[in-house]
């Protein structure tokens, strides 16, 4: 009996997986910036909810309490390393504008190279924001700070970005 | 300018490089990933198992080792013969588990007649009977005398395991020598004499060896060992003044709360 629904425990587990690590990838991917760290923040998390996964699947929302434990451990190495952080330099946008209909694409790379310059916890409250949606509320309680630190991180990464894509902006006219 | 201007302006640009770079971010299958934290959660489990397991074995080293250093029941009965002459008279045997040695007519339980109730005072230790404080105990009869001259026997007794034993000895070991909370009597000697007393009996590797219990008459009341006096304080009486060995109350008793 007990090894049965050890057994379907592991199916359900092996399953959820499998459908849902493409989209686990992709949020870690956004929150970090970097495909190895994506990779580390997921396996890590995959392997806290495998080791609890009887309380995770019955949670509402697995997914949302799997990615929550993404954003955990990605502050968590935030904290660990934050002292090792090298800084980065200012993005600089190379050549010419893009021409026609490559100037979307352009933009969005800028966007992402500027978003690599954000303190981590700006960063994560950005993605939170824009790529999961969230309230300011929801992105509080996974930042473990108060509504008006997780809106204050998002506006001051929103002015920081906008500040840099305005003189870009004037520099290329 | 509206507060969530910046938001409406940039926010759809975010968003959209977000999404583009996701849509193109690949990584482990999640099978992969599944595995591997099988994997991992497995590992840190066997961890667990062999610490856990570490410490099982090295618990029963030490339960091995202990037992090894027990004293011998016959060394006790050479070392206190009024134990023995007094064991039979005396009913209950030890029933605490754990370390507390086997129960033996040679043990420390109470002997009827005991040293305490003959005239010359509750405190007087007989030299080389006292517990030395330091000393590892491996359990404790606690035995409650009648003083009074005309009437002396045993009020009561009560076998406690090492581990009180223990702790009753390092209850007893901190204390001052007097408590200052308690009265001072001015009394005739006749009063002075205390009509009840309890005598410690603690299973040393050394044998039996005895700390008395005065709280009664308006001597000096405490813990004496023979070489030391510690002041009477509610948090030692508390562990061995228990059923038979609880008295209902004394002169100094009376004066002390939590006990």
């Amino acid at each position: 009996m007990a090894a049965a629904e050890a057994r379907t425990g592991q199916l359900d587990f092996e399953l959820w997986v499998t459908e849902r690590a493409d989209a686990l990838l992709r949020f870690a991917y956004v929150l970090t910036g970097d495909r190895n760290l994506a990779e580390d923040a997921v396996q890590d998390a995959l392997t806290t909810a495998c080791a609890r996964w009887g309380r995770v699947s019955r949670a509402d929302d697995p997914e949302a309490y799997v990615k929550r434990m993404v954003v955990n451990a990605h502050i968590s190495w935030w904290r660990r390393f934050r002292r090792r952080e090298a800084p980065i330099a200012d993005p600089v946008r190379s050549g010419p504008p893009a021409p026609d209909g490559a100037v979307d694409r352009a933009e969005s790379d800028a966007v992402w190279a500027l978003c690599a310059t954000l303190p981590d916890k700006q960063r994560a409250a950005v993605v939170l924001r824009f790529y999961e949606e969230l309230s300011y509320a929801e992105i509080a309680e996974l930042l473990h700070c108060a509504e008006a630190t997780a809106r204050s991180h998002v506006h001051r990464a929103l002015a920081a970005l906008k500040t840099t894509l305005s003189k870009e902006g004037a520099e290329d006219a | 300018m509206p507060e969530h201007e910046p938001e409406q302006e940039l926010g759809p640009k975010i968003a959209d490089a977000f999404q583009r770079r996701a849509a193109a971010a690949a990584g482990p299958r999640g099978s992969a990933l599944a595995a591997e934290a099988r994997r991992r959660v497995r590992k840190r489990r066997q961890g667990m198992t062999m610490a856990a397991a570490a410490v099982v074995v090295a618990a029963a080293i030490g339960g091995v080792w202990n037992a090894i250093g027990d004293p011998s029941p016959i060394a006790s009965s050479t070392s206190d013969s009024s134990a023995e002459q007094g064991s039979s008279g005396t009913g209950s045997g030890r029933t605490s588990p754990g370390l507390v040695p086997p129960q033996t007519e040679s043990g420390p339980a109470c002997p009827a007649d005991h040293v305490i109730q003959s005239p010359g005072g509750a405190s007087a230790v007989p030299r080389g009977t006292g517990l030395d404080l330091e000393t590892q105990v491996f359990g404790l009869e606690a035995c409650r005398y009648r003083l009074t001259p005309d009437a002396p026997m045993l009020l009561g007794q009560h076998s406690l395991n090492a581990g009180i034993a223990q702790q009753v000895v390092d209850a007893i070991k901190v204390l001052p020598e007097r408590n200052p909370d308690l009265p001072v009597f001015k009394c005739t000697p006749q009063l002075a004499q205390a009509k009840e007393a309890i005598v410690l009996r603690f299973d040393t590797s050394a044998g039996v060896k005895e700390i008395w219990v005065q709280y009664d008459g308006c001597d000096t009341p405490g813990f004496f060992t023979g070489s030391r006096t510690y002041g009477l304080y509610a948090a030692p009486l508390k562990l061995f003044m228990i059923g038979s060995t609880r008295p209902t109350g004394s002169t100094y008793l009376n004066a002390l709360e939590g006990w």
